[in-house]
């Protein structure tokens, strides 16, 4: 089998890939926006709770929570697709994580700017979505796309509960072809190809929303 | 005796019958065990303009902080256009449409053009559409004089100019009172004079107002009043001509030689 060959069957498992990346990027950014919205404003019982929630989320390793979610579940009557369960895990690990790149960037923000916008008679509500949700999440950006990466490359887990992604595809063929060199450097290279045109992509939004950040960053 | 005063205070009780603008009595405030405020009374009526002047800590920005609510007290009352200021009320950011705000650090939105900075609240708080908000804002921007920077950013203009941006983003929304926190601490030197004479021109206009502000030149010329604070209490409060001619209290001696090299 040429190198050519291998990567073509690799790739096969692509729709797998990007399936779970996309469902997991629909658990991860809600998750994120709110529960690190909801821990910056809480207080006392419920900001421990959303916490907990939290700290569930981002401090359990990936492959126990798929394990756990994916092999216990059933004992409990709930029935969920491999893809349900593995979009799920990976979007909210990933969304822990991000929850907290969100509360940070509104802590960082200077205090005067809701002050300001309270003094104009906003409600707290509008204060946070017009004034400081626009330039946390501006000072966001590198970071989230840094874990939108990370969720691509953790989708690899989800070939250990029986989906047919990249990495299980790559599998197969070493099995087939008793060629691991070949395969898996095949494998590495594909993650590669997926992952590279997303750093780039990070890169033209981190420039085109930099003239604002600079603004902010100079005021 | 001066000339921008269009009315006298001494004999003029100002354009409204009604309540006075501003009402505070023995209001104390705490930050942890620190008091900041001790039995603070205050009355500042309609049309008067009212400046500030103390050490640092003494309590003076905390007070006009107090005013529209950004800070909380713990003792006494806040009235303010004939509401009293609670804590958790519902009303209160209509309540603080009405009271305008300048800050030491301007607070611009960086985020926003500076025309967006002065038609957010007006789109989002009195729902209004943009063409009228735009309108208000530009009206604004002129008596500011920097119609012209209107579509550029905060972080493009000066510290002057933004300054002078936060004066009018508050003065959209035709409030009844401006409480000015040290407007012009923050600015360079050749750019206080610009600050002053909006503040000045919106002073004879007979917009009621209270300052932070340790520009005696400004406080002389257009104070009604003069209130030192030290230590969290109102040691002094005169009329300009009272105020630097003969204060009564030892602290206020003190600290205006200290500032009038």
């Amino acid at each position: 089998m040429s190198s050519l060959a291998i990567l073509a069957g690799i790739f096969e498992g692509f729709r797998i890939t990007a399936l779970v990346t996309a469902l997991g990027l629909l658990y991860a950014i809600p998750f994120a926006l709110l529960f690190g919205i909801f821990q910056h404003f809480s207080k006392g019982p419920l900001r421990a709770l959303v916490t907990s929630v939290i700290e569930f989320w981002r401090s359990s390793p990936v492959i126990v929570l798929l394990y756990a979610f994916y092999y216990s579940l059933p004992a409990f009557g709930i029935y969920l697709s491999a893809i349900a369960v593995g979009s799920m895990v990976l979007g909210l690990n990933i969304g822990g994580y991000g929850s907290q790149s969100v509360r940070a960037a509104l802590q960082a923000l200077d205090r005067g700017q809701s002050e300001a916008g309270l003094a104009l008679g906003l409600s707290r509500f509008n204060v946070l979505r017009f004034i400081e949700l626009p330039q946390a999440i501006t000072a966001m950006i590198p970071t989230f796309i840094n874990q939108a990466i990370q969720l691509i490359k953790g989708t690899a887990l989800v070939s250990l509960i029986t989906l047919t992604d990249m990495t299980f595809r790559a599998k197969e063929i070493a099995q087939l072809e008793y060629n691991p060199v070949g395969v898996y450097s095949g494998l590495l290279l594909a993650y590669f190809i997926v992952c590279y045109p997303v750093t780039i992509f990070g890169r033209r939004v981190e420039f085109a929303f930099g003239k604002s950040r600079q603004k902010i960053n100079e005021f | 005796m001066n000339a921008l005063r269009a009315i006298d205070p001494a004999t003029d009780k100002g354009p409204a019958t009604g309540r006075p603008a501003v009402e505070i009595r023995h209001l104390s405030k705490w930050f942890g065990d620190f008091q900041v405020l001790k039995d603070v009374n205050l009355t500042v009526r309609n049309g008067e303009r009212i400046v500030i002047c103390g050490p640092s800590g003494s309590g003076k920005s905390t007070l006009i902080r107090c005013i529209n609510h950004l800070e909380a007290h713990q003792e006494g009352e806040v009235i303010v256009n004939g509401t009293e200021l609670k804590a958790g009320m519902k009303n209160l950011p209509a309540l603080r449409r009405d009271i305008g705000m300048v800050f030491q650090q301007f607070n611009l939105f960086p985020h926003l053009t500076v025309l967006e900075n002065c038609t957010l609240a007006l789109v989002r708080a009195k729902k209004m559409s943009k063409a009228e908000a735009k309108e208000i804002a530009m009206r604004n921007l002129e008596k500011v004089r920097i119609p012209e920077q209107a579509e550029k950013y905060p972080s493009q203009l000066s510290g002057g100019q933004q300054q002078r941006v936060a004066i009018a983003r508050a003065l959209c929304m035709s409030p009844k009172i401006m409480l000015f926190d040290e407007p012009t601490s923050a600015l360079d030197p050749e750019m206080i004079k610009e600050v002053l004479d909006v503040m000045t021109a919106l002073a004879c206009e007979g917009m009621t107002m209270l300052c932070v502000t340790h520009e005696m030149g400004f406080a002389r010329e257009v104070a009604d009043r003069i209130i030192f604070m030290d230590q969290g209490e109102i040691v002094e409060e005169a009329p300009p001509q009272k105020f630097f001619g003969a204060p009564e209290a030892g602290r206020t001696r003190r600290f205006l030689d200290q500032i009038l090299h």
